[in-house]
């Protein structure tokens, strides 16, 4: 346990320590600034039965940023140790495997938690400067952020993973981004070829998009929740073994 | 200390260490020889518990490396081949990280640091940042890092690699320091930094130990040990013969005149000394004899011996 956070501290002083964390932080401060403030434009031009919760995360360009930010945080997590030789130093430490892939986990998850805390004020804002009640209610604004932190919680650990398959910071990006426009897409397939099929259900439960419509108008559902959080599990499972792999394959 | 049994490594079909099995004894300066690619680093990533072996035990302090990978990675202290940092990092902060995930705490940590930056020598750099640092001072700083938590043995894998020679000079003289309160598995290919610092050697190549013994005991079984070379007054073919009959003598070649004077290399059997006798023989003949000379064998002798390949 002591292990895991000295790890997680190290991880996080390198995000907070350079100015790559901050100039994430600064982008979707940026992104999400923007997208506020169109969707508060859209709602002045025209009626829109939704909230401005549920507008701000169906901007078209939200899942380019969302879904590039993943490879930009994880790629360097093991790919980096990989290529400069460190991981043998840290393998040859008493720490256990666990311990190092929880630690390097959980140091991006907070990182990246601390990226939405601008976007989460600029929701507050609207409140402040106006008398008005704001546009959204308290449920679709705490739906919105739970699932981005168990879209991030699924997502960091798929770039956790593909970080381990490699040296390459760029190859390990890449796999990041793959698979997460894979999953993406998955999501897509009943929009595309219709409900009609017996899979459909399953490519239902999967959908990043669908879960976003419903979570950004609060609707919470349990179902979403596990699935998220037992990927994630699986996923850091996977890169454990794979870790462990290239230590064992003989 | 070390006890390496029998240990074998195959990547695929390539067997990196086949069958090898060598011992260190507590507080033994080992010096582990072979040439590149001879299962060196593959050996000590199995000590550190990096690699898994595929058959054999590694043990250190009495303990399976791959049984008890954590107790045993607290017992060693690890440099290895290309000296790994975080190059974004200050000394101070990169041995604070260490000596936090080797189990030090508060005030017994800041004591280690301050012990190995004075140690190593890093004192007037040890608020700069790695990546500024000459090869020499990361090399130092590598061995700081092993010595941090104060392991009873050190594994430092070709520490004096690349480096200029006066660096070479203070990282030997520390090393040799080191081995008078530590176990140190030293690997290297610079003989006579073996020769200088080690109280036992270990040949390996092709993944086999080759010997393992001291420095003189492997100098002395050599046959190269067995040269001798003298300069006498005397018909060549007649000298020759006569020495040729002696015991233990098993070939006299005469190699070059120097005016008059006759120069012989004569090959004797290893652990006896012939010198006297040869110089009776040259009285004995009325040969005026200018200078006679037994050649001390080297280490590099006994390297080239083992290793070659032709």
């Amino acid at each position: 346990m002591a292990n895991l956070l000295i790890i997680l501290r190290k991880e996080l002083r390198g995000f907070l320590l350079s100015p790559f964390g901050w100039i994430l932080l600064s982008l979707v401060t940026v992104m999400q600034g923007w997208s506020i403030s169109s969707a508060m434009k859209a709602l002045q031009d025209a009626p829109i039965p939704e909230s401005l919760v549920y507008i701000v995360f169906h901007m078209p360009q939200f899942w380019f940023y969302f879904l590039a930010l993943f490879p930009l945080i994880t790629m360097r997590l093991f790919a980096e140790e990989e290529r400069a030789g460190t991981l043998e130093t840290l393998l040859t430490a008493p720490v256990q495997t666990t311990q190092l892939v929880l630690g390097k986990y959980l140091a991006t998850l907070c990182f990246y938690l601390g990226l939405w805390i601008p976007s989460f004020l600029q929701f507050q804002i609207f409140g402040l400067l106006t008398d008005l009640d704001p546009p959204f209610s308290t449920g679709s604004l705490g739906g919105a952020f739970l699932l981005i932190l168990l879209m991030g919680s699924l997502f960091i650990a798929i770039g956790t993973f593909a970080s381990s398959l490699t040296s390459s910071q760029i190859i390990a990006g890449v796999i990041t981004v793959g698979l997460l426009f894979i999953h993406y897409f998955l999501g897509y397939i009943t929009v595309i070829y219709g409900d009609q099929f017996p899979a459909a259900s399953l490519f239902h439960h999967i959908s990043a998009s669908e879960h976003l419509r419903d979570f950004s108008r609060g609707l919470i559902s349990s179902r979403t929740i596990i699935y998220y959080l037992s990927a994630t599990a699986f996923v850091l499972l996977v890169t454990h073994h794979a870790l462990n792999y290239r230590r064992w394959k003989s | 200390m070390i006890k390496v049994d029998n240990l074998t490594k195959r990547f695929g079909r390539h067997s990196a260490v086949s069958g090898a099995s060598f011992e260190a004894a507590d507080g033994e300066v080992v010096g582990f020889l072979g040439p590149n690619g001879a299962g060196k680093t593959t050996t000590i990533r199995i000590l550190t518990g990096f690699l898994p072996a595929t058959s054999g035990t590694a043990t250190v302090d009495g303990l399976d490396v791959s049984e008890h990978p954590l107790e045993t990675r607290r017992r060693i202290g690890y440099l290895p081949e290309s000296v790994p940092l975080y190059r974004d990092m200050r000394i101070r902060e990169y041995l604070r990280f260490r000596g936090h995930i080797k189990g030090l705490r508060g005030d017994s940590l800041r004591r280690r640091m301050d012990e190995v930056i004075e140690r190593c020598g890093l004192g007037e750099v040890r608020r700069k940042m790695i990546k500024t640092l000459s090869k020499g001072f990361r090399q130092r700083v590598g061995l700081a890092d092993a010595l941090i938590h104060d392991p009873p043995l050190l594994i430092l894998d070709e520490p004096t690699n690349g480096l200029d020679p006066n660096q070479i000079r203070s990282i030997r003289n520390l090393i040799k320091e080191l081995g008078e309160s530590h176990t140190i598995l030293l690997s290297t290919h610079i003989l006579s930094e073996v020769e200088m610092i080690c109280d036992k050697i270990v040949i390996i190549d092709g993944g086999t130990v080759l010997a393992s013994d001291t420095p003189s005991n492997l100098v002395s079984t050599m046959r190269s040990a067995g040269r001798i070379s003298i300069e006498l007054k005397a018909e060549p073919k007649v000298a020759e013969e006569k020495m040729s009959s002696l015991d233990q003598v098993k070939k006299v070649t005469h190699e070059r005149d120097r005016g008059s004077w006759g120069e012989f290399s004569i090959l004797v059997e290893s652990g006896t000394d012939t010198r006297e006798r040869l110089a009776n023989l040259a009285r004995e003949e009325g040969w005026p004899l200018r200078s006679l000379h037994r050649h001390a064998a080297t280490l590099e002798d006994v390297f080239v011996e083992l290793t070659r390949k032709d």
